[in-house]
């Protein structure tokens, strides 16, 4: 039982060898040369980055105050807040400047917990781990800033 | 030269699975499309001057792809179907990635997307017995964006090391990622400073040396795939990193043209067995025949 072999034209061929000489060149660059904009030829950089022995490991997290006077915190994924904690984290100097751009998780969280009372302030924190040598050390938190929803 | 029937059964799993994928993995372009102040358009936005994401266009896009998914895994339209998945599933991809964190896991798919439409129409569907080379450049390239996912990550740390080939498995990578993630299976590893780096040395040279599976074949490079998928299922253990739009892509590496021969294989064997039961059932003897008509 033979199989057919479907033909393939010079100008085929040709135009895909081009390709993947391409693709392999800019996905190589990419990696050795340019930073994520270039996605998806952009360097693969998931955890390719080098901490210290003696580095601090940051947590950033969102707390909410809400009318009852609980103070939560506000996970910061999509299912809970619409945005998640990696977006909130490349975008921290904006938010301590502009305090204003944490109405996205505040809206998020809120259209997202109607049961829940109103939320009166939010604050940006982040859990601070310090490594001593290689090992898990003390850790403390900071707060970096505030904003009060308009009632 | 790899058989079209291959690329056939793979359109129907990848289309499918970009589905999942819009759900599952990269779900939030709608609702980040609500937070214009926070996009910053890649490259490949910028370049070619797509709009920015409002809801209604990330609607539009999801649609599309519904659409457009469930005629390509049909192996209906390949070519046009196909092409409008891949620029959708792009752009939809690219919207996740523009509100401050990029993944990696997606450059398989991706190109998936955009080589599976080049096979063009594949006349037998999953029971073609043709082979050419256009589905051959189509897995091919596929498989070079697997492989390459792992070896383009163990160079960009090597860079990101300052060119050193120590700096990213010495380094407290490890702890730092189950620190981040105070509730995962990890914490048990903390007490352990060296035994996370022997972990952090060994994922390097395996991503260093992946480029070889290119070159396997047979039982090694089921070796392999199993090693990768192992790989996949502990990083999702340890650090809730799934690795899902990639390891669906180790598909193309695998000789899915057996499926149909296979399939067959196993329908006559039913085939075979019932009949087999029906004959042992006690045939009724009316009278008995002399052997010979004469006395």
């Amino acid at each position: 039982m033979g199989q057919g072999v479907r033909g393939i034209s010079r100008m085929s061929y040709g135009w895909r060898i081009a390709a993947t000489v391409l693709g392999i060149g800019l996905l190589l660059s990419g990696s050795l040369r340019m930073s994520d904009d270039l996605w998806p030829f952009g360097p693969l950089s998931q955890y390719a980055f080098s901490p210290a022995k003696d580095e601090t490991i940051v947590i950033t997290r969102v707390e909410g105050l809400l009318a009852d006077g609980r103070r939560i915190d506000l996970p910061l994924r999509v299912e809970s807040a619409g945005i998640s904690r990696a977006e909130i984290e490349a975008r921290i100097p904006q938010i301590t400047a502009d305090p204003a751009l944490l109405r996205a998780v505040a809206e998020g969280w809120t259209s997202r917990h109607p049961a829940e009372p109103a939320l009166l302030k939010v604050w940006l924190v982040q859990d601070e781990t310090r490594l001593v040598n290689g090992r898990v050390g003390p850790a403390r938190l900071v707060v970096l800033t505030t904003w009060e929803l308009p009632s | 030269m790899l058989p079209e029937s291959r690329v056939a059964i793979l359109r129907t799993a990848l289309y499918l699975f970009v589905i999942i994928d819009i759900h599952l993995f990269v779900r939030d372009p709608i609702p980040l499309s609500r937070h214009p102040e926070l996009y910053q358009p890649l490259l490949i936005e910028r370049l070619f001057h797509l709009p920015p994401p409002s809801v209604p266009l990330t609607i539009t896009l999801y649609l599309i792809l519904m659409v457009g998914c469930l005629v390509a895994a049909a192996n209906v339209l390949p070519r046009l179907a196909g092409a409008v998945v891949a620029a959708a599933f792009t752009w939809w991809t690219a919207i996740g990635m523009s509100y401050g964190k990029v993944d990696h896991d997606h450059l398989a798919l991706v190109v998936a997307m955009w080589v599976l439409p080049t096979v063009g129409v594949i006349a037998d569907r999953w029971r073609s017995m043709e082979r050419s080379a256009q589905a051959g450049w189509a897995l091919k390239c596929i498989q070079i964006s697997v492989v390459f996912t792992y070896f383009l990550s163990a160079l960009t740390k090597i860079r990101s090391g300052g060119w050193s080939i120590t700096s990213w498995p010495e380094s407290s990578i490890l702890m730092w990622a189950i620190v981040r993630r105070p509730h995962g299976l990890g914490q048990f590893l903390l007490p352990y400073p060296e035994l996370l780096h022997l972990m952090q040395w060994f994922s390097f040279t395996a991503e260093l040396t992946a480029i070889v599976v290119l070159w396997l074949r047979g039982r090694a490079l089921l070796a392999a795939a199993v090693f990768w998928m192992g790989f996949h299922v502990f990083t999702l253990a340890i650090l809730y990193i799934h690795f899902a739009p990639t390891a669906i892509c180790w598909l193309a590496f695998a000789p899915l043209e057996r499926l149909g021969p296979w399939l067959r294989r196993v329908k006559a064997g039913r085939r075979e067995r019932a009949r087999g039961r029906s004959a042992r059932h006690p045939v009724p003897v009316l009278r008995d025949q002399a052997v010979d008509s004469g006395g």
